[in-house]
């Protein structure tokens, strides 16, 4: 008990004092899922708006796709990710295994059925007339779909959020894609496994406060934007 | 008056039954023209294959003067034909956003812009509203923005889905209103309704829908007094 208050304690001394290593691991977080979700949101959410805008054969497969696509486990897209970038994969001489790039595509692989799948319900749930009033005032279909993703904005948002939260407390794939590497590619997620395994409860503790903090954000913001959507809509 | 369009051998089927099997719709300038018939009979179907919301099966379309498939004649007709809905959508922003949406496509100066919404606010009254969100409005306040909003672009033709439905008395007369000054624009008007008596006074024709094809009504006034435009 006193070795844990200790490690609370030191854990709040890590990370009021700025610790560098420990700040290294959370903007590595950040950077690597900000990119993720910036880099995926635009297709999601031209995928989201196809289906639920277009009719064509497979559209229902494709929506059935994405929604069970979303439960594919953090580690066997990192198995994935790891299988085609290590030396011997088919893209294993771009020399991508074990960089922040490897740990993106992962976490774009991991975000993008839920972006899609929660965007889709928010293009779902958008007034049909919403389009049709933005052609109709001669609008070209590009800025259409731009006026549409204005009009469900809070959705996309809440789609947005969503994916963050999927991508930032993951582990298995940021371990496998990333190798954990110190000051490159450890992350929050990573660092709290390998730092607990070591008995290093200080650094895990404070990350994990972070995460903890950072989740809760996330929910609030996420039961924010969702309120408004149904508000809006 | 002269023609602005012409419908030729327009057909339409939806699940598998024929819904529109119209010989000839011409829709002239200066001309407001009802178009009645019983709930289903492809009143909003027709006009929004007219606003190329809606793709018919197949159709000729002469306008300014040239044949051209329904699909060019939509892309030569932006802006010149503007279909409102039944319950008009009004973006969420303001009401100035709201009607300043299809300028902001037409390469104008802030400065013009702003000099053309402020006369738009003017001619229908809802200078008072121009900050407010349009969705906070009333039915008959956000009928007026959308009027304002469509008229701003200046159409040949506007297509008018039962505007006065479920309004109240003081709210359907203030959009007879706005479609008078809209016909003394020189805008054409062609107005769905399903209660012809209520919008007969501004009418210089009224067609029937009945069975997918087209019937000139007579609107109930001496020859003389109105202007009858041949149809069909």
């Amino acid at each position: 008990m006193d070795s844990l208050s200790a490690a609370t304690a030191e854990s709040f001394r890590l990370l009021f004092s700025g610790d560098l290593a420990l700040w290294i691991i959370i903007f590595t977080s950040f950077s690597v899922s900000v990119r993720a979700i910036l880099i995926a949101a635009p297709f999601a959410f031209v995928a989201a708006f196809l289906m639920a805008h277009l009719r064509y054969p497979g559209r229902r497969a494709m929506i059935a796709g994405f929604s069970a696509m979303q439960s594919i486990p953090a580690v066997v897209v990192g198995l994935t990710v790891y299988l085609v970038f290590s030396r011997s994969g088919p893209l294993g001489d771009l020399n991508l295994l074990f960089t922040r790039p490897a740990m993106i595509i992962g976490q774009i692989l991991l975000s993008f059925p839920l972006l899609v799948a929660l965007s889709h319900a928010a293009f779902q749930a958008a007034d049909r007339r919403a389009w049709e009033t933005s052609v109709t005032l001669g609008a070209k279909p590009y800025r259409a779909f731009l006026t549409l993703i204005h009009e469900v904005r809070f959705g996309l948002t809440a789609a947005l959020i969503a994916g963050f939260g999927r991508i930032i407390a993951e582990v298995g794939c940021s371990m496998m894609a990333g190798g954990n590497i110190l000051g490159y590619t450890r992350n929050i997620p990573t660092a709290i496994a390998l730092e607990t395994t070591k008995g290093e409860f200080s650094q895990a503790i404070a990350l994990g406060m972070v995460l903890l903090v950072m989740a809760l954000l996330l929910n609030g913001l996420l039961a924010f934007f969702q309120g408004r959507g149904v508000m809006s809509s | 008056m002269s023609e602005i369009i012409r419908y030729k051998a327009l057909r339409k089927t939806v699940h598998g039954e024929l819904l529109l099997d119209i010989d000839v719709l011409e829709i002239h300038e200066h001309a407001c023209v009802a178009l009645s018939g019983r709930n289903g009979a492809g009143k909003s179907t027709l006009m929004r294959i007219i606003a190329g919301l809606e793709a018919p099966d197949s159709v000729t379309v002469t306008f300014a003067g040239q044949t051209m498939s329904w699909r060019r004649a939509c892309q030569r007709m932006r802006t010149h034909v503007i279909y409102l809905h039944q319950h008009p959508y009004l973006f969420d922003r303001s009401v100035t956003d709201n009607i300043a949406y299809g300028l902001r496509r037409q390469g104008l100066t802030i400065k013009e812009i702003s000099s053309k919404v402020s006369e738009a606010l003017d001619w229908a009254g809802i200078g008072h509203l121009q900050m407010r969100n349009a969705r906070e409005l009333s039915g008959g306040e956000r009928q007026r923005v959308a009027f304002a909003r469509a008229r701003i672009l200046s159409p040949r033709v506007l297509l008018l889905d039962e505007p006065t439905a479920n309004m109240d008395s003081e709210a359907r007369e203030q959009t007879h209103r706005m479609i008078k000054l809209l016909k003394d624009d020189g805008v054409s008007i062609l107005l769905a309704t399903h209660e012809f008596h209520i919008v007969a006074h501004l009418c210089d024709a009224h067609l029937s829908l009945e069975s997918g094809s087209l019937h000139p009504q007579s609107i109930g006034l001496e020859d003389g007094e109105r202007k009858i435009i041949p149809y069909g």
